[in-house]
């Protein structure tokens, strides 16, 4: 008999699982609910290595609920409890907790602690992606390039700021609901980003990330007083990068850049779910940073080939979005627009007043873009150049892989 | 056909901390290779073990609880086989899913008495 478990069922059930207890014991106990929850899938680990449940989800929410009766008998203040869950209004409000729609009432409340101002906004991503999303230490450290001491710590500092602050299981009240939605968006955003911009192809985490911040958006989209134009906006913003996953990386897991990704291959379904979403996000008034870059986005995706590309559009969409929140990676990205549009003095007046040090570890984009220019201006000596100095400036092996292979390329321009 | 028992020792996950996800995977293999060896018509019996350890010990029969040595020496579960040989066993462990979790399978033949 063939069965099938969905993918990723017990990660996203982890998270179900540790959101319906944490409502119902409260915060102060989720270390003990999240030892629990991890041992009911060991158990179903070991009792599915034999005979698969007819309906795994099920089987799983049953044993949530043993867990919690057990729970209860475990965590000792909650004593008196256990009797009345037995009979009465307490096993009514537990079999509530269990409902669809309950399971995503408690996973948002989640998504706000989780997103509260008294955390860090690194700490901020690592509680949800362990809390939320189901992700283990190691799965978090090598999502985001990190060190798993490192996510230890800053879990273990969220949950500290969590008990300190008694920051309860709860929405945020209505005067702080739009500052509190504005954070959500931003984790949901960068963790989204750490999956779209980094190489580590190896076990998949990398679309994982993006898959998780798809589905807390999705979420979110599910209650009315969240929606806003700028949630729709995000939406769209990962329909549209998602659609083109795919194409980043050959079967030979070599980068490939948007000028010779096969366009053929971009995820049309994604593509109509943001579209869709961004004619939704019209509706409102609001106006965000992800309203102008899924449109940087969409008119990447609108262009049939890479030299159809209407970057005048582009660069009028990178302007709003300086206009509205400037950074360094908006310059610079202003710079390779305007050196597709052959506006090398733009470009040069750009790169020249650049603080680097705003880039960090991407500082080797900076480079790329000056060996880029110099190639354009016919300059192979100092192209290549700045390509090497690009290429001293990271430490992933793709983009290395990537930056040398452009470096032959430009020797070999270089020698005709 | 001789049976033998298959015990697995080391690659305890709730002690490793195994994500929900690596969980999945591994109970897919596990479930893979019982129903590889179930169509085979080799695989006679198994159970997996809790990993809380009670040992009475010796002359006063002292009753004590773990940990006595380090999770690579737990015994997590156990299968029976039958197969011609231990040899012809060791091809039918090479399936087994937690080799790169360092863990252990050992093979003994069941002992068969005289009627």
């Amino acid at each position: 008999m063939e069965h099938k478990i969905v993918d990723h069922l017990f990660r996203h059930h982890y998270g179900k699982m540790v959101a319906i207890l944490t409502r119902f014991f409260g915060l102060s106990h989720i270390e003990t609910i999240e030892d629990a929850v991890q041992d009911t899938f060991v158990k179903a680990t070991l009792k599915w290595r034999k005979q698969l449940p007819d309906n795994p989800e099920a089987w799983l929410t049953k044993v949530a609920k043993n867990r919690t009766i057990d729970l209860l008998r475990s965590i000792k203040a909650e004593k008196q409890r256990v009797d009345k869950i037995a009979n009465g209004a307490s096993a009514i409000q537990l079999n509530e907790l269990f409902l669809e729609h309950e399971i995503e009432d408690s996973q948002l409340r989640m998504i706000f602690v989780a997103c509260h101002p008294s955390l860090k906004p690194k700490e901020q991503i690592a509680f949800a992606l362990k809390t939320i999303s189901g992700f283990s230490t190691k799965e978090i450290a090598a999502a985001l390039l990190t060190k798993e001491d490192t996510i230890t710590k800053r879990l273990n500092r969220a949950k500290k700021a969590i008990v300190k602050n008694n920051i309860q299981f709860d929405f945020p009240s209505p005067n702080e609901v739009q500052d509190r939605l504005a954070r959500v968006m931003e984790v949901v955003y960068l963790t989204f980003n750490e999956g779209f911009h980094s190489t580590n192809k190896e076990n998949l985490i990398r679309e994982d990330l993006c898959g998780e911040a798809i589905r807390l958006c999705k979420l979110l989209l599910k209650k009315e007083k969240f929606r806003s134009g700028s949630l729709y906006a995000l939406f769209a913003l990962q329909c549209f990068h998602a659609s083109r996953l795919e194409s980043k990386t050959n079967d030979a897991n070599e980068i490939v850049d948007i000028r010779e990704q096969d366009r053929k291959k971009w995820f049309f379904p994604l593509i109509q779910m943001g579209n869709s979403a961004m004619n939704k996000a019209m509706d409102y008034e609001d106006v965000s940073i992800y309203h102008y870059e899924a449109a940087i986005a969409a008119e990447h995706i609108k262009a049939k080939t890479f030299v159809e590309t209407n970057w005048e559009k582009i660069l009028k969409w990178y302007t709003e979005l300086q206009k509205l929140q400037p950074s360094t990676f908006n310059l610079l990205n202003m710079a390779i627009v305007n050196l597709q549009l052959s506006n090398f003095e733009v470009v040069k007046d750009i790169l020249e007043t650049l603080p680097i040090e705003d880039l960090e570890q991407r500082a080797y984009l900076f480079y790329g873009c000056y060996a880029e220019y110099y190639a354009k201006r016919g300059d192979f000596v100092l192209a290549i150049s700045y390509l090497e100095t690009a290429i001293s400036k990271t430490s992933n092996r793709l983009e290395i892989s990537y930056l040398i292979k452009k470096k032959l390329q430009l020797e070999l321009q270089a020698s005709k | 056909m001789k049976d033998f028992m298959m015990i697995f020792i080391g690659a305890d996950y709730q002690q490793l901390g195994l994500s929900p996800d690596e969980l999945q995977g591994r109970m897919g293999k596990w479930f893979a290779w019982g129903q590889k060896m179930e169509a085979q018509g080799i695989l006679k019996g198994g159970e997996a073990l809790v990993p809380t350890i009670k040992r009475v010990i010796g002359k006063d029969r002292t009753v004590s609880d773990g940990p006595f040595a380090d999770i690579k020496e737990i015994v997590g579960g156990y299968y029976i086989v039958s197969a011609e040989s231990a040899e012809a066993v060791v091809e039918i462990a090479q399936d087994y899913p937690d080799w790169d979790l360092d863990g252990t399978v050992e093979i003994r033949e069941i002992m068969v008495f005289d009627q």
